[in-house]
C-alpha cells in the first residue's frame, strides 16, 4: 500500500460527502445494499476497513538525525516521494503558549526544521502554518517556541493562520451542529497537511496528539481566541469535523519530550524520545494513546474517529519500526473520574 | 494483536549516539532574565515613528497581513495611531472606511467579505470617538450611537456554575463569537468603547468591569480569561493584561487585584519579544500613570525587526501607538473619568 499524492489517488477512508454521483440503478442497488448492511454494519465496515501503518522510533533526540527518522517514517508508511514534487506542504505544529520555560508544551523546532527539509528534498513546496489557540499574538508564540530562530535557520515562510484569508469548506465529518468550517487560504491549498503535535495528556479529553492538533488550523479570528465554537460545538464531535473536512493529511508527532499531568498547558515534562508517523492520524493517535497507558476506544474523540476517520483497534493497525508495546510508558494523569476511566 | 510487520530495515537512527549527528541546535533556555532583551534605540524613535506613520496613511496598510486585504481591526487602529500623531486627514479616511463596514444593525464584522462575528464594533466605537476628540469632526455620531446599540444587545453566554473552573462564569461581558462565553480581550475592548462615549456607569460596564476584574490571576496578569482550571491556577501574558489594564484605568482596587497585575506587567513587559505583547503592556501601564522608563527603547528595538511576519500593518499601528505621547485609548478614558465625554449615558 502507498500514499500517493497525485490528484486521481485516493484517501484510505472515503470521507463523508466524497460520494460519487451515482445514477438510478446504482442507487437501487445501492438501497438493496444498505438496507443488508445495517443488519450486519459492524461486520462489513471491518471486512472494508483497509489497515493503516503506523511508524516508531524510539530513542529520538532533538540533536540527533530527525531528518533520517521522519523520511524512513513517512516512507516506511507508504508515502511516496516522487509524488510530492512541486506539491504544496503545510507542515502544522503545535505552539499554544509557548514558553522558553516550558519546551514540553509546543513541537520543538528542530523536528519542524527536520520534517520541512525532509518535504523539501523530495520536490514539495514547504511552509510552516499555526493559528496558537490562546495568544493573539503570534510573533509572541514563535519567539517563545523558539520556532523563529528554526524558520530563519531554514529560510522557511511562516503563515499566521490567526488572520490568513479563509475559504468556507462545508463540515464532511457532519457529526456536530457546525455545517462547514473557515480553513485559511494556506490550509485549503495545501496539497498535504502535515499535523505535527506535541505528544501530551488533556485534562478534559486524556490526550491531545495529531487530530487535536488540527484545532490550530482554524482562524481565531473567526473562531476566537480560545476557539469557544468548538467547544460549545462539542470537543469530540469538532475534532472528528475538522479532520474529515481537511483534504489530505498526515502526522509526524514530537514524542521525544512530552507532558503528562495536567496537559495541554500546565503539565510537567515527560521525556519519552519518540516520533510517530502515519498517514492515518486516527491510527497514529490511537497507537499513540496506547504508547501512554490510554485505551483509545474511551477516548470520546477516537471512539467517534473509528471506522469514520480510520481505524482505531489494534488489529487493524499496522506496526512499523518499533512495536508500541516495547515502548509504553504510562503517562500520569490527573486524579479526575472523566480520566480515571480512559486508562488501559 | 497487531499484525506486527518485522522492521523494514533496522536503521542507526534508532540508536542516535552511534551516528554523528547533524547538529542544528535551537537555543530553548530561558533568555529573558534580568536585562531587558530589546536594545537601545532612543535616538531611533523618531526616524521610526515617522516611516511607520507614512505607512499607515496609505490604506493599504490597514490589514493584518502585508498585502492582505484591508480589515476593520487594524483600520480602527491605524485611525487611532494616525489621530495620536496628528495625521487627521488620514485618520478621517480610516473612520470613513469602518463607516462603510458597519452593518445596518451597527455591528462591523471581522472582515469586508465577513460580517460575523463582529467583535471589531468596539474597535470601531474607539477609532470614530478619537476622531471627532481630535477634530471636531461629529460626521460619525450616528455611526457610533448604533454600534454602542449593537454593543449593549450582546451578551456572553453565562453559566449558574462551572465547578472545575476558578472564575465567575455568571457575570456577564463580551464573547468573540455569538452565542459563546464572555472572554477578556472583547470584554476590554466593548469597556474602552462605553467609557470612551460616555457610558463608565452603564450596568453593562459595571458589570464587565466586574468581570474583568474576577478574571485576574491570584498573582497578577490574565490570559485569554481563564483563572483557574481543575485547580490549576493558569499562566499570565502580557497582551491580554495590557488591554485589561487599559480597561480597569480608574477603576477602584480594594483587593488589590489590579495593583498586581500591574506588577505583573511591569516585570514582564520588559522582557517580552514581542512588538504586539509589548504595545499593549507599555499602553497597559502608561493608563495607570506607570510607563516604563525604557519604554521608547523597547518599542524602538521592536520596531527594527524585520522577519517577513514582523512586517504585519497591525503591528506596526500598534507600536505607532503605544510610542504616541498622547494616546487616545487613555486620553478618552481619562476625558471619560472627568466627565467630558461625547454623550451622556
Amino acid at each position: 500500500m502507498s500514499i500517493d499524492l497525485s490528484p486521481d489517488s485516493a484517501a484510505h477512508y472515503t470521507k463523508t460527502g466524497d460520494c460519487p454521483k451515482i445514477g438510478r440503478r446504482t442507487l437501487i442497488a445501492g438501497v438493496g445494499a444498505a438496507a443488508a448492511a445495517v443488519v450486519a454494519t459492524p461486520w462489513i465496515r471491518e471486512w472494508f476497513a483497509r489497515p493503516a501503518p503506523v511508524f516508531l522510533a524510539r530513542g529520538q533526540r532533538y540533536d540527533g538525525p530527525l531528518e533520517q527518522t521522519i523520511a524512513d517514517g513517512l516512507i516506511a508508511t507508504g508515502v511516496v516521494p516522487d509524488s510530492l514534487r512541486g506539491r504544496k506542504v503545510l507542515l502544522k505544529p503545535n505552539l499554544v503558549e509557548p514558553s522558553r520555560l516550558s519546551p514540553h508544551v509546543t513541537t520543538h523546532p528542530a523536528m519542524i526544521v527536520a520534517a520541512a527539509e525532509v518535504f523539501r528534498r523530495w520536490g514539495a513546496e514547504v511552509v510552516v502554518g499555526e493559528a496558537p489557540g490562546h495568544l493573539r499574538d503570534t510573533e509572541l508564540a514563535l519567539v517563545e517556541s523558539g520556532l523563529a530562530e528554526g524558520l530563519d535557520s531554514a529560510d522557511l515562510d511562516f503563515r499566521d493562520l490567526n488572520y490568513e484569508e479563509s475559504v468556507w469548506t462545508k463540515n464532511l465529518g457532519r457529526t456536530s451542529k457546525l455545517s462547514g468550517f473557515y480553513f485559511p487560504r494556506s490550509v485549503a491549498e495545501a496539497d498535504l497537511v502535515v499535523s505535527m503535535p506535541k505528544l501530551k495528556t488533556h485534562h478534559w479529553v486524556g490526550m491531545t496528539a495529531s487530530l487535536k492538533n488540527m484545532y490550530g488550523v482554524l482562524p481565531g479570528i473567526q473562531y476566537g481566541w480560545p476557539k469557544n465554537v468548538l467547544h460549545h460545538a462539542g470537543i469530540p464531535e469538532t475534532v472528528c469535523d475538522i479532520n474529515a473536512s481537511l483534504a489530505k493529511t498526515i502526522a509526524i508527532v514530537d514524542g521525544i519530550l512530552c507532558m503528562e499531568g495536567d496537559g495541554p498547558i500546565m503539565g510537567t515534562p515527560k521525556p519519552l524520545g519518540l516520533i510517530a508517523v502515519g498517514a492515518n492520524l486516527t491510527a497514529v493517535d490511537a497507537t499513540c494513546a496506547r504508547v501512554i497507558g490510554l485505551e483509545p476506544g474511551r477516548v470520546s474523540y477516537l471512539k467517534l474517529a473509528d471506522r469514520r476517520l480510520g481505524p482505531v483497534q489494534d488489529r487493524l493497525i499496522v506496526e512499523r519500526g518499533e512495536a508500541w508495546r516495547e515502548l509504553a510508558t504510562p503517562f500520569q494523569l490527573l486524579d479526575k473520574p472523566h480520566l480515571a476511566q480512559l486508562r488501559a | 494483536m497487531a499484525r506486527v510487520v518485522p522492521l523494514f530495515r533496522v536503521s542507526p537512527h534508532f540508536h542516535p549516539q552511534n551516528r554523528p549527528a547533524r547538529l542544528r541546535r535551537f537555543d530553548t533556555r530561558p533568555k529573558l532574565v534580568g536585562e531587558p532583551i530589546w536594545g537601545t534605540g532612543a535616538r531611533e524613535m523618531a526616524s521610526w515613528i515617522d516611516t511607520f506613520v507614512a505607512d499607515l496613511t496609505d490604506d493599504a496598510h490597514w490589514s493584518y497581513e502585508p498585502g492582505g486585504l484591508a480589515a476593520p481591526e487594524p483600520t480602527a487602529i491605524a485611525a487611532l495611531a494616525l489621530c495620536a500623531h496628528g495625521q487627521l486627514d488620514a485618520a478621517a479616511r480610516a473612520g470613513r472606511r469602518l463607516g462603510e463596514l458597519q452593518a445596518a444593525d451597527g455591528s462591523v464584522g471581522i472582515l469586508l467579505d465577513r460580517p460575523t462575528p463582529c467583535w471589531p464594533t468596539g474597535w470601531a466605537v474607539l477609532a470614530w470617538t478619537a476622531l471627532e476628540a481630535g477634530s471636531r469632526d461629529t460626521a460619525h455620531r450616528d455611526h457610533v450611537e448604533s454600534a454602542v446599540e449593537w454593543i449593549l444587545s450582546q451578551h456572553g453566554r453565562t453559566f449558574p456554575t462551572l465547578s472545575d473552573m476558578g472564575h465567575n462564569p455568571r457575570l456577564d461581558g463580551w464573547p468573540w463569537v455569538d452565542g459563546t462565553h464572555p472572554w477578556i480581550e472583547p470584554t476590554a475592548i466593548n469597556v474602552l468603547a462605553l467609557k470612551a462615549t460616555g457610558r463608565a456607569r452603564h450596568p453593562r460596564c459595571r458589570e464587565a468591569v466586574e468581570m474583568l476584574v474576577d478574571r485576574l490571576l491570584p498573582d497578577g496578569g490574565c490570559n485569554y480569561g481563564n483563572t483557574t482550571v481543575l485547580g490549576q491556577v493558569l499562566r499570565p501574558h502580557v497582551e491580554p493584561t495590557g488591554l485589561a489594564m487599559l480597561a480597569l484605568a480608574g477603576e477602584p482596587d480594594a483587593a488589590g487585584r489590579i495593583e498586581r497585575s500591574l506588577g505583573y506587567l511591569e516585570h514582564a513587559a520588559a522582557k517580552t519579544p514581542a512588538a504586539v505583547s509589548l504595545a499593549y503592556g507599555v499602553m497597559g501601564l502608561a493608563a495607570h500613570g506607570r510607563r516604563p522608563a525604557a519604554a521608547d527603547r523597547w518599542l524602538a528595538a521592536a520596531a527594527r525587526q524585520t522577519r517577513p511576519y514582523q512586517r504585519s500593518p497591525l503591528r506596526k499601528s500598534l507600536l505607532a501607538l503605544a510610542a504616541a505621547k498622547r494616546c487616545p485609548l487613555i486620553a478618552e478614558i481619562a476625558r471619560s473619568e472627568r466627565g467630558e465625554t461625547c454623550r451622556s449615558i
